[in-house]
């Protein structure tokens, strides 16, 4: 049937691929007319209540955003947005020249880098066993995907229990193995607190790595192994001339959507050190760049100063996730 | 000296098996350890320094408690978490099942467009769609946070339900989108030359054949709806509208704790998403992973 589908246009859309302009299909001209103002009508209806969404509560708001970004506008000073004055870039400049704000900037950056190899490592691993052939490996891979399925906010309160210095199972564990003498508190010091949020982060994230490097390794012919084999290879060198160099774009999007989730990082902050339920005080030595945006805004409501910050992490962010959306994009519209 | 090729096989079995413990003890001790935790008595769990691992008369007293008494967590004002966590399971069942289906249903039907239809501004829509996938959300929201004010939107089931569903709709419409995409075209062929519109298409063709797709697309917006924490975080501020992951933050942090009540509230709140992600876990890896996988 290839012959017929280049004779209609794509409001008939009869068979898919190659059109012609409207004036010349075949059918359009004598029977399905009204197709066409049906068709105008089905993508106003589809589309428009998605687009009135997501200019309503995402477009909108984000210029709005950009505008108070640039007032001076305080809730405790003024009880509405009106009264705030236009100060142009100067809450910009009141960010960059603070000191707290580099502070918690090297911070997420901290975190970013702490936790991307260790994931990476922690993915790569059990993806290569999951990767081997042996029974039950179906259940294995439904049981190491779990944590990730998982609320934030409950990972960070299971190792917060966990680690807990007077009675955490870490501590029993540990001391029933001899290899601590005495209960420790893990969360007390402000270097460790920092390290044990990148491990849970890393609990929470490690499944989607691992997903996509298993993919990764499943596309990786097997022959390449054998004739490496042929040659004499050994395995740590199949993996280091085979394995690695084929797994690399796998590893650049595994990379990408992680820093992503890592430099925006806050729920599992939130119940691990944050300390802070309504209203109280929150740590300072794990305060990133958006729990301090939190901070700002709903804590301290310097709403203007809060905005402003808003959009450095966007810029901050912009690049690396620029790339992801091109990569979504390409494939959702242009490979037809 | 060479081994038989069915011991090496087995050498190679118990090896892989003893690191299989290994990751299984990593992903799973933390969730057992709060399912434990949730079931043992005070004594047995806060027993040191050697922990009794399974409790010897495990109770469900914890779950007792904190459905029906409470005073004891919330600072300041009493509030009893009986109420808190009755309210608050009603809040979460209800955010994500609407968003989640109001979700699946817009995604289905722009999905088609995208996907089997041409029209003046595809690619612009289409992108516009997915540049909030990475857009840190803030930007947003703290706009939008005024704005739900004056329509007088915090704090209501329904200022949620319509974040989320926005929030949801960048990764529900691509993997619809792509869904369609890979229907094949001479089933609604017939129906086309008969003069079906649109409509007619979507419903008696597409919407039977899709339906894996749409069950994904439901699936992952349940699931996110349900685990978010800062979205309600910032919009809800009683429990008229707060969800299970607000309630259980709630919990910690207070001067008296009782780690095993809260460990129920905790299990409580990740029952669902573990369910669905040992039952479903097929539909959601697909959608979560957004085709990296298929």
């Amino acid at each position: 049937m290839a012959g017929y589908s280049y004779r209609y246009c794509w409001h008939c859309d009869i068979g898919g691929g190659q059109h012609l302009p409207r004036k010349n299909c075949l059918l359009m001209n004598f029977k399905t007319r009204r197709l066409l103002s049906s068709d105008s009508r089905y993508i106003i209806v589809v589309l428009a209540p998605i687009i009135l969404l997501i200019a309503f509560f995402i477009y909108y708001p984000a210029i709005n955003t950009f505008q108070t970004s640039q007032t001076n506008f305080n809730l405790r000073i003024h009880r509405e947005q009106g009264k705030a004055k236009f100060r142009g870039f100067d809450n910009y400049v009141k960010l960059v020249e603070d000191e707290e704000f580099w502070e918690v900037t090297g911070r997420s950056f901290k975190v970013v880098i702490i936790t991307l190899p260790l994931e990476m490592a922690v993915a790569f691993g059990i993806a290569m066993l999951l990767n081997q052939r042996f029974p039950g490996r179906g259940v294995m891979r439904t049981l190491t995907i779990l944590p990730w399925m998982l609320p934030g906010v409950v990972n960070g309160f299971l190792w917060g229990w966990l680690l807990n210095g007077e009675y955490g199972a870490l501590n029993g564990f540990l001391y029933q193995l001899g290899l601590i003498s005495e209960y420790q508190y893990w969360l007390r010091e402000p270097d460790h607190q920092l390290f044990w949020v990148t491990v849970v982060q890393t609990w929470t994230r490690y499944a989607f790595p691992t997903i996509i490097l298993l993919a990764g390794l499943q596309s990786i012919p097997e022959d390449l192994y054998d004739a490496a084999k042929v040659d004499g290879s050994n395995a740590l060198s199949r993996v280091r001339y085979i394995t690695f160099p084929l797994l690399l774009p796998s590893f650049g999007i595994a990379l990408v959507v992680e820093f992503i989730a890592a430099f925006q990082i806050f729920d599992v902050v939130w119940t691990l050190t944050a300390g802070s339920s309504a209203g109280g005080a929150m740590n300072p030595f794990t305060k990133t760049l958006m729990l301090y945006n939190y901070e700002l805004v709903f804590r301290d409501l310097r709403v203007g100063l809060g905005a402003a910050l808003s959009y450095i992490i966007l810029v901050m962010s912009l690049f690396v996730g620029l790339i992801f959306v091109w990569r979504v994009y390409n494939q959702g519209v242009q490979e037809q | 000296m060479k081994l038989s090729l069915r011991a090496q096989e087995r050498i190679r079995l118990t090896f892989i098996y003893i690191l299989c413990a290994i990751v299984l003890i990593w992903a799973l001790a933390p969730i057992y350890w709060v399912a434990v935790s949730s079931i043992s008595t005070r004594q047995e769990l806060y027993a040191r320094p050697y922990k009794i691992w399974f409790p010897s008369q495990p109770t469900l007293e914890s779950y007792h408690t904190i459905f029906t008494q409470g005073a004891k967590f919330r600072d300041g004002s009493f509030s009893p978490t009986a109420d808190l966590m009755s309210s608050g399971l009603r809040n979460s069942v209800i955010i994500s099942i609407a968003s989640a289906g109001i979700v699946t249903l817009l995604a289905t039907g722009a999905g088609y467009a995208f996907a089997r239809m041409e029209f003046k501004g595809k690619n612009a829509i289409f992108l516009l769609i997915m540049l909030m996938l990475p857009l840190p959300i803030w930007v947003s929201l703290i706009a939008l946070f005024f704005i739900m004010s004056q329509l007088e939107l915090v704090d209501t089931l329904l200022g949620l339900v319509l974040i989320f569903v926005t929030l949801l709709l960048p990764l529900s419409v691509w993997m619809m989108t792509t869904f369609v995409r890979d229907i094949p075209y001479e089933i609604q062929d017939a129906a086309r030359v008969d003069g079906a519109d649109r409509w007619r298409l979507v419903y008696s063709i597409i919407l039977p054949l899709a339906r894996p797709g749409m069950v994904a697309v439901f699936l992952v917006g349940m699931l996110s709806t349900w685990n978010n924490f800062l979205i309600p975080l910032i919009f809800t501020r009683s429990d008229d509208s707060q969800p299970l992951t607000i309630v259980l933050t709630l919990f910690i942090g207070q001067y008296e704790v009782a780690w095993e009540d809260m460990s129920a509230a905790a299990v409580v709140t990740m029952l669902p998403p573990f369910i669905m992600a040992l039952f479903f876990q097929r539909y959601l890896v697909r959608g979560l992973t957004m085709g990296a996988v298929k």
